[in-house]
């Protein structure tokens, strides 16, 4: 999720208001800083819930409704509309609802400026098909014997002039290796340890271990939020 | 009309099909939701005049005839259910002679260019990229210097390219956390994947989608290398589960495979899941066994999922037993006769 701001990827906090995702900082400069007071500050002023909610209402009402009759002088598209549908209806649109479409952009893709080709012209590209060379096909198993051990012998010299980008199994400063990661107790690893053990895992391809590190890091990180 | 995906496509065993798609709309026009009878006929014959017709056949959706049209789903230039006949006097479909380029007119957008092609095969964007200049150099193409490409629908505007790869992926679906930890990967490179599936239908085909998501703040080229190292991913990723599948569950695994094929080759009624269900395993096990009496290439186990995935009409059949009967017998004999003549 991007904060529909600044199109931020939002990390830690999410601040929603009036359906608006914003991040801290965004919603610190919207002046929403109330929205980012930790729920016991409030307690040392007793006035303070009530205000902060006649406050927000007032905010809401300036927000929310202050542009929902905004239409389009070409095709009479409303602001309502594009909301709803997500389209607009002509080119000039984009200047009438010019800040609604902006942060749709932003929450959608995290950026709203253009960096494509002209029109007419060709993209400069050198994108060509390749073959997964990393990753080569299985040779198959066949039942004729003759053929099973030409296979074999082929796939066995293949092996021995295996090429210099195949995997090799890295090892971290810390010792950890995927062989040592597949054997390893997790619950005495640090979490640390987990983070790079993911990464090694996934370096290796090794998507299973990765997954089962990684659930083993999210049981620990939610057990510390509930407790 | 020969079909595209017939052809043999490089890492045909992972991806079926590699799709681009971009999208143009003309200035003077509304746009599609806005635009009235009158003017979208207008639109229709200034498209029309712009069309290469040394290259594409077709034209307005109303005037074609009902064989074309389940042609057409078959060749993916509609989609399954055929909605895209909706409103038929306010669309057009171009397409080339194995319908491999195909230019969709008010469907969406005001033109909606799309190449295919079979497997593993980028060189789609250029062939579509083609088409598309020539169209912008005929036409006074919508285009402002902030947002690009101006579309309807605001998501596309920019770039308006998409790039889609189709993938069939049972050993990943098969493997615990495999989809989440591939969602994830492919949300790294900000593209997406989603189950191949119409609207409410089952999604249990084990095929996926990969999309390219953004249009602003990247240039065509950089969506291009970004699909193509994640799509090295994928195959690299499903290709390990298959083998750890393989190995890890030899016996169950040629079990499963060799009664797949017995379905497939000999069955005189099959239902569409357990078409793919049992293509599926054929997909997973196939590099890993052959006893010699299993004839079926990959090319055979492309077509059938993409004959078997793209059939046209047979939901809107449904609620009729007798013509899901049917269908499942007609299902059951194309499949016995792409098997028989691999043989």
């Amino acid at each position: 999720m991007r904060c529909e701001r600044c199109g931020k990827e939002l990390t830690n906090r999410i601040i929603k208001i009036n359906g608006i995702t914003y991040c801290e900082n965004c919603a610190r400069i919207m002046g929403y800083d109330r929205f980012l007071r930790d729920p016991s500050d409030i307690m040392g002023n007793p006035f303070a819930p009530l205000d902060e909610i006649a406050s927000t209402l007032m905010q809401m009402s300036e927000l929310d409704f202050g542009n929902s009759t905004l239409t389009c002088p070409k095709c009479g598209m409303t602001l309502r509309e594009f909301e709803n549908e997500g389209r607009v209806g002509c080119i000039e649109c984009y200047n009438t609802f010019n800040d609604n479409i902006v942060r749709e952009m932003f929450k959608q893709q995290g950026n709203s400026e253009y960096a494509g080709r002209l029109p007419g012209q060709t993209a400069a590209t050198d994108a060509e098909t390749k073959a997964v060379l990393q990753a080569p096909k299985p040779v198959k198993k066949t039942a004729v014997k003759a053929k099973t051990e030409e296979v074999k012998a082929e796939t066995e010299s293949k092996e021995e002039e295996k090429p210099v980008s195949a995997p090799e199994e890295k090892t971290e400063k810390s010792g950890l290796t995927v062989d040592k990661l597949m054997k390893a107790d997790l619950g005495m690893l640090s979490d640390e340890d987990l983070e790079k053990g993911i990464k090694i895992a996934a370096e290796a391809e090794e998507y299973r271990l990765a997954s089962k590190l990684r659930d083993e890091l999210k049981g620990r990180k939610e057990g510390e939020n509930n407790g | 009309m020969a079909e595209w995906y017939e052809e043999k496509g490089r890492d045909n065993d992972v991806v079926l099909s590699t799709k681009a798609c971009i999208v143009r709309n003309i200035k003077g026009y509304n746009f599609m939701p806005r635009l009235d009878d009158k003017e979208c006929q207008s639109l229709m014959n200034t498209i029309d005049g712009a069309v290469d017709k040394d290259i594409f056949a077709g034209g307005q959706a109303s005037e074609l005839d009902k064989d074309t049209a389940i042609r057409l789903i078959r060749l993916q230039v509609l989609g399954r259910e055929g909605s895209q006949m909706a409103g038929a006097e306010r669309k057009a479909f171009y397409y080339n002679d194995d319908a491999s380029l195909s230019i969709a007119v008010g469907s969406g957008e005001h033109i909606t260019v799309r190449a295919q092609a079979a497997g593993h095969d980028i060189s789609v964007y250029k062939a579509a990229e083609k088409t598309v200049t020539d169209l912008e150099s005929k036409l006074d193409i919508a285009y402002s210097d902030k947002y690009g490409f101006l579309t309807s629908n605001v998501r596309l505007a920019g770039t308006g390219l998409k790039i889609l790869y189709t993938v069939a992926l049972p050993a990943i679906s098969k493997t615990e956390g495999g989809i989440a930890a591939l969602t994830q990967r492919v949300g790294q490179y900000e593209w997406t994947i989603y189950p191949f599936a119409e609207r409410g239908e089952l999604a249990d085909s084990n095929v996926y989608i990969i999309a390219s998501v953004n249009t602003l703040g990247v240039t065509e080229d950089e969506v291009l290398k970004r699909g193509e190292m994640l799509i090295a991913d994928v195959i690299k990723a499903e290709r390990a589960c298959r083998e750890e599948i393989a190995t890890s569950k030899k016996d169950q695994s040629e079990d499963i495979y060799g009664r797949s094929y017995g379905t497939l080759r000999y069955c005189a009624q099959v239902s569409r899941s357990e078409a793919i269900q049992a293509l599926g395993w054929l997909r997973l096990y196939h590099d890993y066994y052959d006893a010699g009496d299993i004839k079926c290439s990959w090319n055979a186990i492309n077509k059938l999922t993409m004959n078997v995935l793209w059939e046209p009409g047979v939901p809107l059949k449904k609620n009729s037993p007798s013509a899901l009967t049917t269908s499942q017998k007609i299902r059951a004999d194309g499949i016995r006769r792409t098997l028989k003549s691999e043989e």
